[in-house]
This record gives C-alpha cells, sequence and structure tokens, in this order.
C-alpha cells in the first residue's frame, strides 16, 4: 500500500530527474515484478519497494527513502522487466538527487572524502598503496617493454585478504611469461565507489583523470583483478585510446589458455596425445616410447598436481606413467570425479 | 540576523604517515608528502555551514600560510564557503603560536571581525591546541574549545557549545562574538557540492593578504615575533625492551604468555 | 621582537607550576608538575612555587608543601570556585607579574591548555605544548623542553632565550608523582585579587558527569588499533578479566569505536601501567609514547616487520582476532579451575 499522504510534486525535480534518467523511467508501466523479483524479499517483511522508487522517479516524486540505498545493483529486476527500464540507472539518478540535497546516509560523505584525500575508499594512506607488493619486484608499467598494465585496485592494495588474490595473479601470470607491469603508489582510484554511491559528477571527474593516467602511460591492455573495476573501465569511462581493452583477469587468464601460454606447453590443437587413441590402447608400446611418459612430465613442469581428463583410456595410460616415474603428489582425476568431489561426495 | 559572519581558521598539513625522517640525520623529510585540511577544520567548517543553513550569513574561510594552500583551501569554497582570506608573506614564516595568533587576529579584525571564530581543536603537526585560546586573547573574545556541537540564539546574540568531559560533558554558553574550537572528528563534513564545484576551483574568491595589506607590526610576525626556537633534534630514547618472539597456535602462545606473565599461578 | 610583559633582567630565578584542583582536590596532574619541579628546582638551586587558584583552597597548600613545594601562592576568590578562562587568567596573569617566575609549568588537561594558550598570549611570551621532558641549565637558566614531532622518533627541543616565564604544558602522565613528606613546610602566599563579575562571559548552562574513565590510574591496559578492525568487544573481555581498561590508537578513536579519553598516546593520554598490551597496533611513536613507561608490553601484529615489537618485550605474531580470544579462553579456564 502506498500512503495516502499528499505530496507535491516538485517540477524542477520531475525536469532534473528526467535529464538524469534521459527519460529511462518512463518505460515503467508498474506492473511490479521488479518488487517482486528484488532479493531484498528473501530476508526482509517489506521488500526493496523498486516498483514505488521507479513510479516516484517518474512523477518527480522525492523523499528521503533509506530504501534507495539499499539496493545492491544485482539487477534481477532489469532481467525480468518486461519494458527493460534499466532501474539500476534510474536509482544511481534517484541517489544523485540525494546528494545534491545532502539526504546521503552517515558515513556515505566520508567514503568520497576518502577518496579524494586517500585516492581510495579504505581511509588508507595513500602512500603505502604499493606496500602490498612488497618483496615481489613488480616493475613500475612501461609501455614499451609490457604487454598489460595489472590494474590491481584499492581493494586488492589494502586489504590483507584481497592481497592474497593479488599475489596469487602474479604468480600465475608469471608462469605464463607475462610481460606485465602495476602502477604501484601512483596507481589511481577506478571511482568506482563513486558511481555506484550515486554521486555522478564526482565519478566522471576521476574517470576523467584516471584515464588520463591511462593514456599518458601508453596502456593498452589492461588487466583488473575486481570485476567492478573492470566494469567502471569498460562500460562507464569516457571513450579512452582505440587500442585500450580492459579485461577481467578471469577473461585473461582464459585468453592465456586460449593461446596455449598458461597450463601445458603443448596444448589445443597442439596438444599431446596420451598416446591411447587411434586403436593404440590395443597394441602395445614399447616402455620409453610412450607419450603418456612425456605428457605427465609437461604436466609438473607446469606445477600443477593434478592432471584432469575427461577419457578414460586417458586416465588409464597417465596413471600407468605415474606409477612407473612417480611424482610427488602429482595424481590423474577424471572430471566427473573432481565435480563429484567439489560436491563433497564419497566415492 | 542574514549578516551572521562566521569565520572557519583552516591549517594545511602534510598527511601524517607521509613525514618521513631520514635515519642519518634525524631531520623530518618533508618534501613530497600529500597535504590535506587539517582533519578538525573540516569539522569546524561543516559546523559553519550548518549554522549558515539554519541561520543565513556568509562564511569566510581564514589560513595563514604559503601559496600552495590555495587549491586545498577552495575545497572549502567547494563545499560552500563563500570566500578565502590567506594570509601569506614569506615574513609569515617560521611563526610559532604567539606569532601565529596574533597575525590570524589582525586578518579577522581586517575584515572588520566576525560573529563566530571556528578553529579545530589542534593541528595534526604542531599540535598545540594554542591558536584557539591565543587568538581569542588577542581579540579579547571569550572561548569555547573542544565543543562538539554548538547552537546559536541569534536574537539573544549567544553561542553554547556542548563540550565532553571525564565521564559526561557540559553545556557552555557565551555572548558573540566568541572563538570556538571543534573536536575532532565530532562531525561529518558534506562532500563538495558539484554545481559550485568548478566555480569554487577557478578563479575569483581568494584574497591574498600580504604583512602591509593587515598593517601589521612587523616585530610581531613570523620568526622575529616568536619567541619559542627549536634548538636541536634530538634522537628519541628508546628503553631496551626484551623482544621475544613467542610460537606457536593461538593457544600455545597464550599459554606460554600467561606463564610468563606470571598470570596462571 | 616583541618584549615579554616582565623580562629575563626582571625575572626571579624560581619554578612555578600552576596546580590545577577540582572541588577542592588537588589534580593528580598537579602532584605529577611538582615532582618534576622539584627535580629541576633542586638541580638549579632555586625554590619551586605552586600557585592554586580556586574557592576556600587554603587546605591544599599544605598538601602542596608536602609534595615539594617551597612556597604556595594561593588565588582565593568566590569567583574562582569554577574554572572559567576569564577570572582564572586574571588571577594567574596577576599572580605571575608580581611573582615574576624564571619557569612556569601548566598541565596539559583541558582547562590547563586553555588557561595556559591565554596566557602566554597576555604574558607575549612562549608556551612550549606537550612537552615530553624538561631541562633547565643551572648555569643560563634556560629551559629546553623535549616535544616528539611526527611518527618516527624525532625530539624536537625547544627554548625561549629572551622571554619570561618560560612557559610548558605537560600531559598527565609523563612524569610520576612523588612520595609526600608530611614534615615538609613552607610559606604561604595569599594574593590580594580584585575580580569582578563583569569579566566573566563564559558561563556553565548544564554539566552531566558520570564515571569517568582515568587510564593514567590503570595497572593493566589493553590497547587496540586498526589492526583489530573496530572489535573492541574482544578487547573490552580481556580487560575485564585483567582488572584493566581498554585504551586505543588515534584512527579507532577517530572512527568512534572508543571513546575519545581511551586514546592513548601523544595527544591522548599517557600511561604507566604494569602491563600493556598493543593489539593490531603497528607502533608509530605518537602511539609508543603513551605507553614505554609500561613495565612490561605485549604486542600481537599480523606483520613481523611491524616497528611495535621493537618497543615490546612478548612478541607474538598473529591475527589479534584469534591470539586474544585464545588469551581470553586460557584465562577463564585458569579462572575456572582456581575457583572450584
Ligand atoms: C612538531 C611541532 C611542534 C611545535 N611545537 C610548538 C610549541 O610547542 N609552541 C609553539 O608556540 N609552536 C610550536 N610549533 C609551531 C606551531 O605549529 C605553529 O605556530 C603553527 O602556526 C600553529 O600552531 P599549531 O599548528 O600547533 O595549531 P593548533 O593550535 O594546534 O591549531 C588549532 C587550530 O587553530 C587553527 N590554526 C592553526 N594554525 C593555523 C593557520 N596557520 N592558519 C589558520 N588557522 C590555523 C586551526 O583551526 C587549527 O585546527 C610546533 C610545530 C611543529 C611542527
Ligand atoms: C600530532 C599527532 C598526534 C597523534 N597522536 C596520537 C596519539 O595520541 N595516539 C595514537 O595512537 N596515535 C596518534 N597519532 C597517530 C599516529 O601517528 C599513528 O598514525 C597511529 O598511532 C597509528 O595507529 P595504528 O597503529 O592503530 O594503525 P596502523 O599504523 O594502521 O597499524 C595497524 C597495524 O595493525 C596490524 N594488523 C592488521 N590486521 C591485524 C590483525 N588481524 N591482527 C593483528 N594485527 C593486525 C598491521 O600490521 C599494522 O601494523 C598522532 C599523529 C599526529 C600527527
Amino acid at each position: 500500500m502506498e500512503t495516502a499522504e499528499p505530496r507535491t510534486l516538485d517540477d524542477g525535480l520531475w525536469d532534473r530527474l528526467s535529464e538524469l534518467t534521459e527519460g529511462a523511467a518512463d518505460l515503467c508501466y508498474q506492473c511490479g515484478v521488479c518488487t517482486a523479483i528484488c532479493p531484498w524479499g528473501l530476508v526482509r517483511e517489506e521488500p526493496l519497494p523498486v516498483r514505488t522508487l521507479v513510479r516516484h522517479a517518474q512523477l518527480g516524486l522525492s523523499d528521503a527513502q533509506d530504501a534507495l540505498w539499499l539496493c545492491t545493483a544485482c539487477a534481477q529486476c532489469e532481467v525480468t522487466c518486461p519494458r527493460q527500464v534499466p532501474v539500476v540507472t534510474v536509482i544511481r539518478a534517484l541517489r544523485q538527487l540525494r546528494w545534491e540535497r545532502r539526504q546521503t546516509l552517515k558515513g556515505l560523505p566520508s567514503v568520497l572524502w576518502s577518496l579524494y584525500w586517500n585516492n581510495n575508499p579504505w581511509s588508507q594512506p595513500p602512500s603505502r598503496r604499493g606496500n602490498w607488493a612488497q618483496g615481489l619486484e613488480l616493475p613500475t608499467y612501461d609501455a614499451e617493454k609490457h604487454e598489460v598494465l595489472l590494474y590491481v585496485g584499492c581493494t586488492c592494495s589494502y586489504d590483507r585478504r584481497a592481497q592474497s588474490i593479488a599475489g596469487a595473479l602474479v604468480k600465475v601470470l608469471r608462469a605464463a611469461d607475462v610481460r606485465f607491469g602495476v602502477l604501484g603508489e601512483g596507481e589511481p582510484c577506478c571511482g568506482e565507489p563513486a558511481l555506484s554511491l550515486g554521486h555522478l559528477p564526482y565519478f566522471e571527474e576521476i574517470a576523467q583523470k584516471t584515464a588520463e593516467v591511462f593514456r599518458e602511460r601508453g596502456v593498452r591492455r589492461l588487466v583488473a583483478i575486481s570485476p567492478h573495476a573492470f566494469d567502471v573501465f569498460q562500460n562507464h569511462y569516457p571513450a579512452l585510446d582505440e587500442g585500450f581493452r580492459p579485461s577481467h583477469y578471469v577473461q585473461y587468464l582464459a585468453d592465456l589458455v586460449r593461446t596455449g601460454r598458461l597450463g601445458f606447453d603443448r596444448s589445443l590443437d597442439l596438444a599431446l596425445c596420451c598416446g591411447g587413441g587411434g586403436g593404440r590402447a590395443w597394441i602395445e608400446t614399447p616402455a620409453g616410447e610412450r607419450f603418456s611418459d612425456l605428457r605427465i612430465r609437461e604436466a609438473a613442469a607446469t606445477g600443477a598436481s593434478v592432471i584432469a581428463t575427461a577419457c578414460p583410456l586417458c586416465v588409464a595410460c597417465l596413471e600407468d606413467s605415474l606409477r612407473a616415474q612417480p611424482l610427488a603428489g602429482m595424481q590423474v582425476l577424471d572430471v566427473a570425479e573432481i565435480a563429484a568431489r567439489a560436491l563433497g561426495e564419497t566415492a | 540576523m542574514t549578516d551572521l559572519h562566521i569565520v572557519v581558521c583552516m591549517k594545511v598539513v602534510p598527511k601524517t604517515e607521509e613525514v618521513r625522517v631520514n635515519p642519518e640525520t634525524r631531520r623530518l623529510i618533508r618534501a613530497g608528502a600529500r597535504s590535506e585540511i587539517n582533519p578538525p577544520d573540516m569539522n569546524a567548517l561543516e559546523m559553519a555551514l550548518g549554522l549558515k543553513d539554519r541561520h543565513g550569513g556568509r562564511v569566510s574561510i581564514l589560513s595563514m600560510g604559503p601559496p600552495t594552500f590555495e587549491p586545498y583551501l577552495r575545497v572549502g569554497l567547494a563545499m560552500g564557503a563563500d570566500h578565502v582570506y590567506l594570509l601569506s608573506d614569506p615574513q609569515f614564516g617560521g611563526a610559532d603560536t604567539l606569532a601565529t595568533t596574533y597575525t590570524l587576529a589582525r586578518g579577522i579584525q581586517r575584515m572588520d571581525g566576525a560573529d563566530l571564530i571556528l578553529c579545530g581543536e589542534e593541528s595534526s603537526d604542531g599540535a598545540t591546541g594554542q591558536v584557539p585560546p591565543g587568538l581569542a586573547e588577542w581579540l579579547d573574545l571569550p572561548q569555547l574549545t573542544l565543543v562538539t556541537d554548538v547552537t546559536i540564539d541569534a536574537v539573544a546574540r549567544r553561542v553554547c557549545g556542548r563540550r565532553e568531559i571525564r565521564g559526561g560533558y557540559e553545556l557552555l554558553a557565551a555572548p558573540m562574538p566568541a572563538v570556538v574550537s571543534a573536536r575532532t572528528a565530532c562531525n561529518e563534513p558534506r562532500f563538495m557540492d558539484y554545481r559550485i564545484k568548478r566555480r569554487a576551483f577557478e578563479e575569483g574568491q581568494v584574497t591574498v593578504w600580504r604583512a602591509e595589506d593587515l598593517a601589521a607590526d612587523e616585530t610581531m610576525i613570523g620568526a622575529r615575533g616568536s619567541p619559542t626556537i627549536v634548538s636541536g633534534l634530538d634522537e628519541a630514547r628508546v628503553r631496551e625492551r626484551r623482544r621475544e618472539f613467542l610460537r606457536g597456535t593461538p593457544e600455545e602462545i597464550a599459554q606460554d604468555l600467561l606463564a610468563r606473565l606470571g598470570l596462571l599461578d | 621582537m616583541v618584549a615579554s610583559r616582565y623580562t629575563v633582567e626582571e625575572q626571579r630565578q624560581a619554578i612555578w607550576v600552576y596546580l590545577e584542583q577540582t572541588s577542592g582536590e588537588l589534580e593528580r596532574i598537579s602532584l605529577e608538575l611538582l615532582s618534576k619541579g622539584r627535580q629541576l628546582a633542586d638541580r638549579a638551586g632555586w625554590p619551586l612555587a605552586g600557585l592554586i587558584c580556586g574557592h576556600q583552597v587554603r587546605p591544599l597548600a599544605q598538601q602542596a608543601l608536602a609534595h615539594g613545594a617551597d612556597e604556595v601562592w594561593l588565588a582565593d576568590h568566590l569567583l574562582l570556585a569554577d574554572f572559567a578562562v576569564e577570572t582564572f587568567a586574571q588571577a594567574t596573569f596577576a599572580a605571575l607579574m608580581q611573582g615574576r617566575p624564571s619557569v612556569f609549568l601548566v598541565g596539559g588537561t583541558p582547562n590547563g591548555r586553555d588557561l595556559a594558550g591565554r596566557l602566554a598570549v597576555r604574558l607575549r611570551t612562549g608556551l612550549n605544548a606537550d612537552c615530553t621532558n624538561l631541562r633547565l641549565d643551572p648555569r643560563t637558566g634556560i629551559l629546553t623542553s623535549e616535544i616528539t614531532g611526527f611518527g618516527g622518533g624525532v625530539l624536537a627541543l625547544l627554548e625561549m632565550p629572551n622571554h619570561r616565564p618560560q612557559m610548558a604544558t605537560v600531559r598527565p602522565g609523563v612524569f610520576a608523582p612523588a612520595d609526600a613528606d608530611p614534615g615538609r613546610t613552607g610559606r604561604v602566599i595569599e594574593l590580594p585579587l580584585d575580580l569582578s563579575p563583569e569579566i566573566l562571559r563564559t558561563g556553565r548552562v548544564k554539566r552531566v558527569v558520570g564515571r569517568g574513565v582515568d587510564l593514567t590510574q590503570a595497572s593493566v591496559l589493553v590497547c587496540g588499533g586498526r589492526g583489530v578492525a573496530g572489535d573492541f568487544d574482544m578487547l573490552e573481555r580481556l580487560a575485564r578479566l585483567l582488572g584493566g581498561e581498554v585504551g586505543a590508537t588515534r584512527p579507532p578513536a577517530d572512527e568512534g569505536h572508543v571513546e575519545r579519553e581511551r586514546q592513548v598516546g601523544q595527544t591522548g593520554v599517557v600511561c604507566r601501567p604494569k602491563l600493556a598490551f598493543a593489539c593490531g597496533i603497528s607502533g608509530a611513536s605518537h602511539f609508543v609514547v603513551g605507553i614505554q613507561e609500561a613495565d612490561t608490553v605485549v604486542a600481537i601484529n599480523t606483520d613481523p616487520e611491524a616497528p611495535i615489537f621493537e618497543f615490546s618485550d612478548y612478541c607474538i605474531v598473529g591475527d589479534a582476532s584469534r591470539v586474544v580470544p585464545a588469551l581470553v579462553r586460557a584465562l577463564q579456564e585458569r579462572r575456572g579451575t582456581t575457583h572450584d
């Protein structure tokens, strides 16, 4: 039920809102699927009134509802909306109005001030941004020498747990012989907190400055650890140079695997057969000529502890080789077995 | 009282963790250190802007320091202050708190006074907390220090401040004009208003006054006007500690430590 | 150069300390200043005087003499019954102009700082803030104040060779009070005062006081820093088991995880507990000054390189959120068994 209290429509506000949302809210015909799907309904009696928020945006109504700050931008409502209303964009615009009227939640201005003074949203000293990499001897990005800029981001730079993600990725990139550099203390914040908290003008200012840093450094391929950073670089930054290509690290690792740089030296089309194909499972191969002996050594060279395959003949050949020349800790498993283990199945 | 005039004294300070010490000379290396507005001065400004929201009037920012302060002070304009007065002259350099408060007081007199003068409780570099009472003395005004909240009665021209004291608080009142110092973190400073930010960072709205503009007595400003001299820098004496590392699981460490501390008997 | 209200030539070779009192009792800081003042005076061969402002405070004079003063100046007046900076500044100013001491020390408490900051300007002299040590050269009569500057353990030495009195503030807890010697006697000088209510502009409208914390008195101090991520409940449990108090570095106080009065260090409280814990604290010198007089220091930090370990007796490289609960459990078990 919406309240019956009379409200005044504010024409100025209506104009501001439709300008900010570029008419995005107009499409809504108030079916309410958004409110129904919103995951806040899982944990609260009162779900997040997405439909009402959108309605208010259409009418130019603004009341300082805390509900506006509940949205996690998960966008399930956008997926189910029959009219394709970009709800997250509408909510961001409503949040921006709150900034203009200084009706935000306590603590949020401090987050923006931290971005401003500290170049991170965690109130951490800017001079310690590069400290996580102490001892790793990471080179500063140089467009001449490096193919990739590793964009670490604020959370992986300062948060102890997240630092180990950055450390792990460094290890993987090194194993793939990727020539990469970082910006260390000079790495600018991507500005995502300003965007998602709805302070669009400040986000745009950060985006301009950060994009300028990338341009000056001649960055083309950028690999972000956080998907939030990747998202703003990809979808919310001003057009950067032609060749600028941000990736999330998972995409990048997939590329590395695809191009054969990560994993076996011989992979994909050139992957070495276990030796059991072509009917050779029924034909003896003399010891010393078995491909599977080579294959397990190749596997060991990658540092892996499990050789995964999806073929019973491979398992037979590889395990046979492994018995003849045991490699510490190495195991052969079928993908189905790995999946079952992940489910906690005891075979 | 729409002509309410509030002056906020603001200092730009190096970010604490950035001031390093040369291990050889034991001297401060300030070069390259990032700066910020002294944190409680942001709280003082928020207090002033809150009063302006309620009572109207104008807010001026007053600072003594080098021209490099200017872009920082413009942050205050973007938050809603009306004007910046920067007292900047090589002659002001090397001031202790006596010379600093004299100079700031001249600045306030030059702008024909104020109804309220707000300061931070202390700076993060000098940290003497002596500027607010010193300023009040030069201007012969009452002072309310270390307050966490302030209200004014515009008609009676009185200011009331809440001050935290050991285990409680007190409410203090004084006639205006008065000097008030704001406790660090007593409020949350509003973020800059981006509808006015561009203008705030462009020219204008900043007046720079030199010593002669203040008709300041040259014997009272800068190093010359400062009784205090820094006669030396020393290494901090550090008492020798045992520095024994305890190892094991948290449980083992707990037992080991409590035993060593004699807390297990 | 601007001249002070009385000059080096006009000074008397004497050390004065301002004796802060509340409701007819000397504050502990006053005893600490008397103890340090006594040391300086003995070295220089100068007299030590205490200045007390208040109403009906004569009984405090004997206590001040017992704690080391050679003479006590009393500013006793109805208008001094409660602290107000206007009346107290006027009374102290009058006393100083009459006694003209070379050195004047004030406690770095909120009221002490208010008073000293105003007085120094009225006297046109310097004021050294929050000194961690004081030296007096018996030959030149010059007071050297040690102050710590920024993190990193730099001590700056401040002097004011040409201005009198040489003023300094000292935080509570920096110096240890000396034992009283009830046999000591000395002169008590009543200061004639001409105070009128008109000078009083600041007034107290209301005062609410509950149980205060006084970390300077705690024998066990459990301090937390940024590394405990706001979990002060855990520290509170440990402190309670050890009969101690919780302290903090500046960041948690700034972020509101603990009351400001629990901040330990340069601009917080300087403590001298028997045992101090430093949990999730890096060991900036601003903090370390607050516990360096502790008999024993235990540090818990995930970073084996954290500077705090250099200032600790027992060093634990580990996560405070695991080590502190283990200590709590161990103490509870212990208690359980001893009670059985
Ligand atoms: C480590 C160190 C120790 C020092 N010790 C002493 C000392 O013991 N005695 C002494 O006389 N001087 C001392 N100084 C010098 C002192 O810092 C300067 O005189 C300074 O100009 C003002 O004092 P403060 O920073 O302590 O300000 P505080 O009194 O701590 O500042 C309180 C408030 O006053 C206002 N304010 C302070 N400075 C300015 C300014 N320049 N412009 C506008 N507003 C301002 C701000 O609102 C601030 O929050 C010291 C300096 C350093 C770096
Ligand atoms: C004028 C002035 C006055 C000051 N006065 C004071 C003062 O009175 N008191 C004061 O304390 N500071 C004061 N400071 C601030 C001081 O310089 C330091 O910034 C502050 O002491 C640092 O606090 P911290 O050790 O809690 O934080 P940090 O320096 O950020 O250290 C946090 C530590 O926690 C460790 N850690 C992280 N996670 C864990 C975990 N799970 N378990 C265990 N350890 C962990 C980290 O390794 C790190 O060493 C003052 C500064 C200035 C400029």
